[in-house]
């Protein structure tokens, strides 16, 4: 059944034309059909010889369907562009069922226009006669429009989508949170569903509440990771040092000593404790420097103002007075930083090197750690002596610092360190 | 009984006419020849003096019926071919359209579009002009998709005080048929969740429902729940329900057989992208015809346009994302 | 022949035009006899000059007059500038010819789509001079709210609905209203639909596809094809290549006449003919008016192309002057009568305008800012922008 106008689905054979057996010429009619919109004639393609005729008067049939067969001889074929553009079998059976774009290639007719039995279907797609491949080819498609943008890397890709955003917000979560989830969506990215499954997951395990105190260094330590820090350490010979502060009736601990050395030191060079915002180095306002003190579950980080001003004597009273506040609590806000730099003494718990992270306000933590006897070898003495040595640290921003002003700093900490009676 | 997708608009147009008499026909070979693919067949007969043959004459045609409305009429204006209607542009989008803001006093016409592709149609008898009446402020586009829809829409365009521009797709004049026509219909406005799913949202509207319906079917075989939204009006958009299945899902394709540059289905990207960006888990897609003329030649044709491969081929991706 | 300027063709089907209809000198005057042959002013032959003619001839010059007089305040308060935005477009020269069409029309029965150089028009049909005042300075108690403005108005539930600025689309609405009277079943209130054109929108598809139109379904359209020479600044001779416009009506099938539009008498008899025919059911009249515009485009152009032969030939006289020389030579008035209707007319322009300058402006925030009467197809404003 021919497409006899547009928009046309089927048409009803009002009579049989030809009869079986019976030679047709091109243009001869074969049945007389009547479409929704008008009564028209379905004809001969080229000249053939009736063969089955399947279409039946006052049945309705479907454009594509077979409505009955013609033998045709090659050259009619040929001359009525029937047959294929490549060679093949010389006497084509050929069927009329006159669709319009034929295939080069009559496939056999059964399989080349399958149309679902009767009209009973709602809904038919676009007749698949019309689409010129070879048979059993199947049909490339692409689609109109151009792929989708693919998160960089092939890879492990860390783009976060506008509804992961919202979802994680809607939890209080971010980023480092989803460390421990494969993603399965395009370049390995965690897609919304891999987010909800994981979510899902963590219900099986045990659980506590982050306090606010973690939640708060949390954040503060997520923060000042987007930057790329860097650490470098030298070691510190503490004979000097302690032997003064035996001397003291007022002890300070080796921390206070560094926080001293590194507020002078600072002095000398404030742009050294200076951040990168933009495209300009931010100096302190002052040398005030904040010092770690461990407290439940997290550190607070109280702040001794104009320490390259202040004599070490002096700022005892004011440092002990801090650790005693910041333990219970109660550090008054303008003892909460930041200050240029901080010291954090981690050698108290019996730790010797470490990399602290830098508040994320700040460029620079020192770190000092505990300290050992080692046997040092004295030119004065020709032999080993024992002395007290500890690691110092400095982490730093390297987007402001590089290797060799880092170092030069720790190293002018160290010389302050070996004369503690300036400080 | 079944009732085609054709016979649901000769027959809304059979009730209109015989329940309101203000209501007349006006259009190129719709009277005693029952109009180009026999929309109004019979109805000249069954309504003497009322269904009126028109010259080809695009913008005297909508002229008119603006006159006729003005003076109390609900004038329906078929176009032979939604295309046509280029002619008669300026009268539907300046003179209808600004006439309600302008003078107070409503447009109540309805200009019916034979729309969209059928195969062989070629350039000039196969578009579709939604989008473009969409842009211009004043005009209502209704888009069915249904045989019901076909039938209630069309109950309720003459209905609309405001000139509305009844987008009926050739394709499924014949290919769709329904068991019966409708009690109740949802208003005009509010879109219809055709298939519901969890994994990706399709916007569709009028013939490329099916496509997509088709393309959801396909893919459900590979075990993904495609949700088919049917937006059924291009204008007003029902940018509730597209937004709620987009929440369900946060994977959105809109599917329309317009032309790419702008449109329903921009549309619905620029809405979801705004008012529901935190719902989006991948990047919003949409699919259109391509950007050339129609092509004659089905095997152009079919290409041209999206279909249910193309839909699926498209979803594939945006799940792969 | 005194009528040899005057051309009445008809053109019904393809017969030749009738021949002119018998002249009847003896009530005209010799005065006016006189300047007949002097070439100053046409007199249609056959016409009554006394009674009923003096009446409306009287009364169509008084709406000419308050028209040329409104339309000079709209101007120059245009040029003042502060009050009208956009532009004013005036009929100067153009008064006699739309005038006499808009009198032969009653509001609440007939259908009348005026244009650009209408103003004339639109006050013998009776639109309220506060109407116009209120579109210009965009009054929201005027029909258009600052909506839209100028020329640009019309009460569609009154007969007179609002052209648009689409040259030609307008006439198709005209017949749209008149078909509706038909479909309705009230032909026999025998309404007709009168409505302008000039030669540019001669030239518009829209407008041929009205006309055949209105032809084909016999419609009782009357149209006045206001000629004036210019459409903007492109004469005729870039218009059209027929030999006269006239040539057009028969190839619509329609009844056409030609006359000298800036001479009232002439325009009156025309078209109370063509407005009798139509309300006979005879289909669709189309009368042209030779004439020529007596301004710029608007009150923004100084029509510096208008060929000077124009200006001081035939086409180019003073519609309103023509007519007050020939009310002072029929003895219907009186030079102080004349100066009295002058006054009468600024004062009621005054008047007018006094009114509308204390009315309230549109105001963007209390705007409803929705284009459809259906307030539950509204797309929400978000898209849109943010509320202001």
């Amino acid at each position: 059944m021919p497409q006899l106008g547009e928009s046309i689905a089927e048409a009803t054979i009002i009579s049989q034309l030809v009869q079986p057996g019976q030679t047709v010429h091109p243009g001869d009619d074969l049945f007389e059909v009547e479409t929704s919109k008008a009564v028209m004639s379905v004809s001969a393609p080229c000249q053939a010889v009736v063969g089955e005729i399947q279409a039946k008067e006052g049945t309705s049939y479907p454009v594509g369907a077979l409505l009955c067969e013609i033998s045709v001889s090659a050259e009619a074929a040929d001359k009525a562009g029937l047959t294929p553009a490549k060679p093949a079998e010389p006497a084509a059976e050929a069927t009329a069922n006159g669709a319009p774009a034929i295939p080069a290639a009559p496939p056999p007719p059964a399989a080349a226009h399958e149309v679902p039995e009767g009209v009973h279907f709602n809904y038919q797609g676009d007749n698949e006669s019309f689409v010129s491949s070879e048979p059993g080819s199947p049909v490339r498609v692409e689609p109109t429009v151009g792929g989708l943008p693919v998160p960089a890397g092939a890879a492990g890709a860390t783009y976060m989508s506008p509804r992961m955003r919202a979802r994680m917000m809607e939890l209080g979560m971010n980023a480092a949170d989803l460390a421990g989830v494969a993603g399965s969506g395009a370049a390995g990215r965690v897609t919304v569903e891999d987010f909800e499954a994981f979510l899902a997951s963590l219900d099986t395990h045990g659980m506590t509440k982050a306090s606010p105190m973690r939640i708060a260094v949390a954040d503060s330590m997520r923060r000042s990771w987007t930057r790329p820090l860097a650490t470098v350490g030298t070691p510190v010979i503490l004979d000097a040092l302690l032997a003064h502060r035996r001397a003291q009736s007022a002890k300070s601990g080796p921390a206070l000593y560094a926080v001293r050395a590194l507020g002078i030191a600072l002095a000398e060079n404030p742009a050294l404790a200076g951040r990168l915002i933009g495209s300009r180095v931010v100096h302190p306002k002052a040398i005030d420097i904040g010092f770690a003190v461990e407290v439940e579950d997290g550190v607070l980080v109280p702040v001794l103002k104009g320490v390259d001003q202040v004599r070490l004597t002096d700022l005892l009273p004011q440092y002990d007075r801090l650790v005693e506040m910041a333990r219970r609590r109660r550090l008054p806000p303008d003892r909460h930083g930041p200050g240029a730099a901080t010291v954090t003494n981690f050698g108290t718990f019996g730790i010797t090197w470490a990399t602290p992270i830098p508040l994320p306000e700040q460029n620079l933590v020192l770190g000092l750690g505990a300290g050992r006897k080692k046997p040092y070898w004295s030119n004065e003495v020709q032999s080993f002596i024992p002395v007290t040595e500890a690691e110092i640290t400095l982490s730093f921003d390297h987007r402001v610092l590089d290797g060799g002003a880092a170092g030069r700093l720790l190293a002018r900490v160290n010389a302050l360190l070996q004369r503690p009676e300036e400080l | 009984m079944s009732i085609t997708y054709l016979e649901a608009i000769r027959l809304a147009q059979q009730e209109a006419l015989a329940s309101d008499p203000r209501v007349f026909l006006y259009g190129q070979d719709i009277g005693a020849f029952g109009g180009a693919f026999k929309a109004t067949k019979g109805l000249h007969e069954a309504f003497p003096g009322r269904v009126i043959d028109a010259p080809i004459s695009e913008d005297a045609m909508v002229g008119m019926a603006i006159g006729a409305a003005i003076e109390g009429m609900r004038p329906i204006i078929e176009m032979q071919f939604a295309d046509f209607s280029s002619v008669g542009f300026n009268q539907i989008v300046n003179n209808a359209g600004t006439q309600f803001y302008r003078t107070d006093v409503p447009c109540p016409i309805t200009v019916r579009l034979p729309s969209g592709g059928t195969p062989g149609s070629g350039p000039f008898h196969s578009q579709s002009l939604d989008s473009i009446y969409a842009h211009y402020p004043g005009l209502v586009i209704l888009t069915p998709a249904t045989v019901e829809d076909a039938y209630t829409m069309l109950l309720e365009a003459v209905q609309i005080d405001d000139p509305t521009l009844f987008c009926e797709h050739k394709y499924l004049y014949y290919h769709l048929k329904a068991d019966a026509l409708p009690d109740e219909a949802l208003p005009v406005g509010r879109a219809r969740i055709a298939r519901p799913g969890i994994h990706a949202t399709v916007v569709a509207y009028s013939a490329m429902v099916h496509e997509s319906l088709r393309a959801a079917e396909e893919l459900a075989a590979e075990g993904w729940q495609i949700e088919v939204v049917d937006l059924r009006s291009v204008k007003p958009m029902d940018t509730d329900t597209i937004l709620g299945s987009v929440a369900r899902t946060g994977r959105l394709l809109a599917v329309g057989e317009t032309f790419p540059w702008g449109g329903a289905t921009a549309e619905v990207i620029s809405r979801v992208a705004s008012e529901g960006f935190h719902l989006l888990d991948a990047p919003p897609q949409r699919l259109n015809s391509k950007d050339t003329p129609i092509p004659y030649h089905p095997n152009l044709w079919k290409v041209h346009r999206p279909t249910a491969q193309t839909i699926a081929s498209s979803l594939r991706q945006l799940l792969r994302y | 022949m005194c009528y040899g300027r005057f051309r009445n063709v008809a053109t019904d089907g393809l017969r030749p035009p009738a021949p002119p209809p018998p002249t009847n000198h003896s009530i005209l005057t010799t005065r006016t006899h006189a300047r007949i042959l002097e070439g100053q002013t046409v007199i249609v032959p056959g016409t009554d000059l006394t009674g009923a003619f003096r009446d409306q001839y009287t009364r169509t010059y008084r709406h000419m007059l308050l028209a040329r007089v409104l339309e000079d305040r709209l101007a120059a308060v245009y040029r003042a500038g502060g009050k009208i935005v956009g532009g004013v477009y005036v009929g100067r020269g153009q008064e006699a010819f739309s005038a006499a069409l808009g009198v032969q029309l009653r509001k609440g029965h007939d259908v009348y789509g005026p244009l650009i150089r209408d103003q004339a028009g639109r006050i013998a049909f009776g639109e309220p001079i506060l109407d116009a005042i209120r579109t210009y300075l965009g009054s929201i108690k005027g029909p258009m709210r600052g909506r839209d403005g100028n020329i640009h108005r019309g009460r569609p539930r009154e007969g007179m609905p609002p052209m648009i600025s689409h040259l030609g689309s307008f006439t198709a609405v005209i017949n749209g209203m008149l078909m509706a009277r038909r479909l309705q079943g009230r032909e026999a209130e025998r309404a007709v639909g009168g409505t302008g054109i000039g030669d540019g929108g001669l030239s518009t598809g829209a407008f041929h596809e009205a006309l055949n139109q209105a032809a084909v379904e016999r419609l009782p359209l009357v149209v006045a094809v206001a000629n004036n020479q210019y459409a903007y600044s492109t004469p005729t001779s870039r218009q059209f290549a027929c030999h006269d416009l006239i040539d057009r009506a028969r190839g619509y099938g329609v009844r056409g006449q030609v006359v000298d539009g800036t001479d009232l008498a002439a325009c009156l008899k025309a078209f109370t003919d063509a407005v009798q025919r139509a309300r006979a059911g005879e289909g669709p009249q189309v009368v042209i008016g030779k004439l020529l515009r007596l301004s710029g485009h608007g009150e923004h152009d100084d029509a510096s192309y208008v060929d000077p032969a124009l200006r001081k030939g035939q086409a180019g006289r003073d519609c309103l002057e023509v007519a007050q020389t020939f009310l002072l030579d029929q003895d219907w008035a009186t030079a102080a009568e004349l100066s009295a209707w002058q006054r009468e007319a600024e004062s009621e322009v005054d008047a007018a305008f006094a009114i509308v300058y204390r009315e309230a402006l549109p105001d963007p925030y209390q705007e409803s800012w929705q284009a459809l009467s259906r307030a539950d197809l509204v797309e929400g404003s978000s898209h849109a922008g943010p509320e202001l």
